[in-house]
């Protein structure tokens, strides 16, 4: 089909992944990914690139699967007891869903924010302290303060809380508490950081203060962020996969999707069609 | 650091469990189970050793004649107890249970008499009964009033139903469960005894022992008589309060609370401390102990108890279980136990 | 006609029409739950008032104040364990009414001081033998009747042959009184000995440190293994068939009739493994039994509260399920757990049934001092006094009966402040 600009979009029926997977230099490359809870098929046969230095962004419909997918990254659906997943994430030349590889340093490696604030009922300090701990990446107080200092400029709250470290990290306000999460987050030195819908509890202008940061963090992390809002994907990403039912209809670079989207369901989505 | 204090002190607890035998060997109390119409007097006894002697006090527990009876023939062996009280005589099965698992050497003492009373509150007039009467009353089936050699299920509702000369009140007895000792010297003793008096029932008893003890033995469930525990003080409380109701317990019982209630007379006696030790009041049975001779050289102070239960000032006269409700045995049969468990006499045989 | 009334109603009509009849059912709702609550305050007010009204005079006790002379012919050192202490009694109440001459009457009248009385002497004399040869004015506990006349639990009136005081006892006691040698004070036996069949002489300290034994080794051994089963089952275990049939057995063993873990407390540790009659440490394991499954679905509905995201946000860090457990999911979840623990441990406290299959439902008048040393435990002595024919043990069985509500209450009150301090919203 072809629309006034000279474009040929890809029909609905078609359900093979427009726009380009492969990126330069990936962080991390998804092969043949297929999700399964019991006999739904939640993720079919994805294949995409997740580059250095990048935001990529997910969108699409409630239920397509965006998160599903994230969660493969850094084995978090492992915690689902009908969860199964095939296919091939390779990071470092390893595929994490080997049966050698361990949890927990992959975690260490692939950090997550999730969507509600979830900060441990203990002392902000201790929120940040508590990976490097585990870790054992602070040899003694005075580096643990450090890094605990570091993390919360990074996720520009330091200033905000360097006053009451002591206090719980429930008692400060939904947009802090985000950001204490991605402190936390960066506090164990990720590679790559998983960000799933992190601002959909937040008020718009929390919302862009944790934008802000995402754009600063990009400089050192591969940041994969799933999100609802298009404009949010636009602002803050550089490549931009669509997710609709299971199936990655198309990836590419943020400003091409929201401008030129190849495939029917992608055009639909971003116009407002449906989602 | 917690945990890891509450996983030491578990594992303690596991191997201290797991540790029984050296626990169980150091036994330096007596264990004694058996009747619970025993058990008043014999605590009293173990109180008083307890306490005049450097022995610690014996452990009592409140199990029943049979239920006693069948722990103490177990087998020898600090694990099982020395002393088993019976407010009735050994059968010879437990007998023959006792010499099998080898306890061969059991000595019988008998310390004296129990009553059975039938109690009602003092705001009424005392009952005058026959065992007859309790029989007529409480039985499941009675003879046929026509004279007709047959029964027909209780049909009495009201003492005055079964004898004219009675209250015209509804017969209402509270007593002790099947289970209980009173309860069988009860059936035995006073509804036994009423049965009898029926020429009939009587010969029934050489040609069909089972079918005369089930006529005599079985008391009725249509709510006349009341499954109440025994020697209970509630009992008193509720016969306190329901002054037509009936109840039947040990002598001990009346004894400690005569403001309250009083005997009926069973066959124009009352239940008094006399009449009771001369034998004239027709419901009342011996009351025994039974102790395992090879113990006696094992558990410290089992001779000085039998002595202490033995003496003058525990079960004579003017003993301190008399004043507890037990009816002390005539002196020569105190002197004859007294001997045999100060000899350590053991029991030949049960017939 | 009817279809185009109701077509030209509006909602509000019909909302209207049937408002007052749902309001009279919301009022009719909330009267039969008022009226709930209402007859059960009333039967639990009831039962504290009987029992506080039953058993509040237990706690005094009727003292008759003695002149006693430890006289050295009686008290000679060779045999001073056992002396004739009961003489030395006889002898001061003979000198306090000299009147007394027949063997009848001086039966009565030394009816008036309790067994105990010697007792105390000997303990006097053996502590402290310098007192031999003085005159000392002592305080002993009178007879258990004397005490329920002063109480008022038996009366004067009535025939004498009827009474258990008589005519001549009643006098005395009223010359003691008009001579402030008989009177009632503050009942310290009760709470620092063992049982006694002399109710004067009767205290529930035995049964507490019984019930305080068997508590220990019930808590030692369920709370760890309740707990440990609990984070087990919900954490790590797959859900699969055998683990839906641990839960359902679970469930049903916490239904399961006590008296059964009685007889099973009977089969396995006293004719297996052949551990004493009568031990707390029996009784411990016996309740432990019985309260698992209590302590196991409490540990495990406090671990599913803890919600998700925190389980989510300590793996998110790379934290491994172990540690996931220990640092954020168990310190959440405690508060919870120590609740149904306390819960657990009160019901324990209160079970007579198992208990009496293991031998703990017996006469024992030394205080336990330890694990295997025969003991009862509250309830028991409850029970064993509810059965002794003596009137002195009614109220002390309604005083027993309060001291175990006292420690129930305690139990409760520590869990529902556990809960309030440490419970977190989420």
């Amino acid at each position: 089909m072809e629309i006034e600009d000279g474009r040929v979009l890809v029909s609905r029926e078609n359900r093979k992944t427009v726009g380009d997977i492969i990126v330069d230099n990936p962080r991390m490359t998804c092969r043949n990914v297929d999700v399964y809870y019991d006999d739904k098929h939640a993720i079919k046969d994805v294949s995409i690139d997740i580059g250095n230095n990048e935001v990529l962004s997910m969108i699409g419909p409630s239920g397509c699967g965006k998160s599903t997918f994230i969660r493969c990254l850094n084995r978090m659906n492992d915690t689902i007891d009908n969860c199964r997943v095939t296919g091939d994430i390779v990071m470092d030349n390893v595929n994490i869903y080997d049966k050698n590889i361990d949890v927990v340093p992959l975690r260490a490696q692939v950090g997550m924010v999730f969507q509600k604030p979830n900060p441990f009922p203990k002392s902000i300090y201790d929120n940040i302290a508590y990976g490097p701990k585990i870790h054992g990446l602070a040899a003694n107080n005075a580096e643990l303060d450090a890094i605990v200092e570091t993390s919360l400029i990074k996720a520009g709250l330091w200033d905000e809380v360097k006053d009451r470290l002591g206090q719980p990290g429930t008692g400060l306000s939904g947009g802090q508490q985000q950001r204490l999460c991605i402190a936390r987050t960066i506090a164990v030195s990720p590679e790559v950081i998983l960000m799933d819908e992190p601002c959909s509890a937040l008020d718009p202008i929390a919302t862009a203060v944790i934008e802000d940061l995402i754009t600063e963090l990009k400089t050192q992390y591969s940041i994969v962020i799933v999100t609802h809002s298009m404009q949010q994907a636009a602002r803050v990403s550089q490549r931009t996969a669509y997710f609709h039912l299971g199936d990655l209809i198309e990836v590419g670079p943020t400003e091409r999707i929201f401008t030129k989207p190849r495939h029917q369901l992608t055009q639909d989505y971003i116009t407002g069609r449906f989602g | 650091m917690k945990k890891a204090l509450i996983f030491l002190i578990a594992i303690a607890m596991i191997a201290t469990v797991f540790t029984p035998a050296q626990a169980a060997s150091g036994r330096n109390y007596i264990s004694i189970v058996g009747s619970s119409t025993v058990y008043p007097f014999a605590t009293v006894v173990a109180e008083q050793f307890g306490k005049t002697t450097p022995f610690k006090t014996p452990k009592i527990e409140s199990t029943g004649s049979g239920g006693g009876l069948k722990l103490f023939c177990a087998g020898i062996g600090v694990e099982h107890p020395d002393i088993t009280n019976a407010s009735r005589r050994i059968k010879s099965s437990e007998f023959a249970k006792c010499q099998k698992n080898g306890v061969s050497d059991i000595i019988e003492v008998k310390v004296g008499y129990d009553g059975i009373v039938l109690a009602n509150s003092k705001k009424t007039a005392p009952l005058k009964l026959s065992r007859k009467d309790i029989f007529m009353a409480l039985a499941k089936d009675v003879p046929d009033p026509s004279g007709a050699t047959k029964l027909i299920p209780n049909p009495y509702k009201t003492w005055k139903d079964v004898n004219p000369s009675l209250p015209a009140t509804k017969i209402e007895v509270l007593g002790p469960p099947p289970t209980s000792g009173t309860r069988d010297a009860f059936v035995e003793l006073a509804m036994e005894g009423g049965g009898k008096k029926f020429g009939w029932i009587k010969a029934m008893k050489k040609k069909d022992k089972k079918k005369y003890k089930s006529i005599c033995h079985t008391v009725r469930e249509d709510g006349a008589y009341v499954e109440a525990g025994e020697n209970d003080n509630l009992i008193v409380q509720k016969l306190d309060a329901n002054p037509s109701a009936v109840g039947i317990f040990g002598f001990s019982f009346l004894d400690q609370n005569t403001d309250k209630i009083q005997g009926s007379f069973i066959d124009g006696v009352q239940p008094t401390f006399e009449a009771i030790a001369d034998g004239q009041y027709p419901v009342s049975r011996p009351l025994f102990f039974y102790v395992k001779k090879a113990h006696t050289k094992v558990i410290p102070g089992m001779k000085e108890y039998l002595k202490e239960f033995t003496s003058e000032k525990a079960w004579g006269e003017d003993g301190y279980l008399s004043e507890r409700g037990l009816i002390p045995m005539p002196e020569a049969e105190r002197a004859k136990f007294k001997n045999d468990a100060g000899s350590l006499q053991t029991l030949k045989s049960v017939k | 006609m009817n279809n185009t009334q109701k077509k030209t109603r509006r909602t509000i009509d019909i909302v209207n029409q049937s408002l007052a009849r749902r309001y009279r059912a919301e009022r009719r709702f909330r009267l039969y739950g008022i009226s709930a609550i209402v007859v059960s305050l009333a039967f639990l007010a009831f039962l504290f008032v009987a029992i506080a009204a039953n058993g509040a005079s237990a706690f005094w006790q009727t003292y008759v104040k003695l002149d006693i002379h430890f006289s050295p012919d009686t008290l000679r050192q060779a045999s001073l364990a056992t002396a004739d202490y009961q003489g030395l009694v006889k002898k001061s109440l003979r000198n306090m009414f000299p009147e007394v001459k027949n063997r009848r009457d001086k039966r009565q009248l030394y009816g008036l001081a309790s067994p105990g009385a010697s007792f105390q002497l000997r303990k006097i004399v053996l502590d402290n033998p310098q007192i031999i040869g003085q005159k000392r004015s002592i305080w002993v506990p009178a007879d258990d009747d004397v005490d329920m006349l002063i109480k008022g639990h038996i009366k004067r009136e009535g025939p004498e042959e009827s009474r258990r005081l008589k005519d001549k006892q009643l006098a005395w006691i009223d010359q003691l009184i008009a001579e402030e040698k008989l009177e009632k004070r503050f009942n310290k036996t009760f709470f620092t000995v063992g049982d006694s069949r002399e109710p004067e002489l009767a205290g529930v300290w035995g049964a507490v440190m019984g019930s305080f034994f068997t508590l220990i080794v019930t808590l030692l051994l369920s709370f760890p293994v309740g707990v440990a089963a609990a984070v087990y089952l919900e954490e790590f275990a797959p859900k699969n068939r055998w683990t839906d049939l641990i839960e359902i057995n679970i469930n049903n063993l916490a239904a399961v009739p006590s008296i059964v873990f009685g007889l099973l407390g009977l089969a396995v540790f006293l004719n297996f493994f052949g551990l004493p009659r009568s031990a707390p440490i029996v009784g411990g394991l016996v309740l432990t039994l019985m309260t698992l499954p209590t302590i196991i679905i409490a540990s495990r509905s406090a671990l599913k509260s803890v919600p998700p995201s925190i389980r989510e946000a300590a793996l998110g860090v790379g934290a491994s399920k172990m540690q996931m457990v220990v640092h954020h999911v168990l310190p959440l979840a405690l508060p919870g757990m120590l609740t149904g623990t306390i819960i657990g441990m009160a019901r324990a406290l209160g079970e007579t049934a198992p208990l009496l299959m293991i031998g703990m439902v017996a006469f024992i008048v030394d205080v336990p001092a330890g694990l295997t040393d025969p003991s009862t435990a509250l309830p028991v002595q409850v029970y064993l006094w509810a059965d002794s024919p003596e009137r002195g043990f009614v109220e002390r069985t309604s005083a027993a009966i309060m001291v175990l509500l006292a420690f129930l209450i305690t139990m409760n009150a520590t869990a529902v402040f556990l809960r309030k301090r440490f419970e977190r919203r989420w």
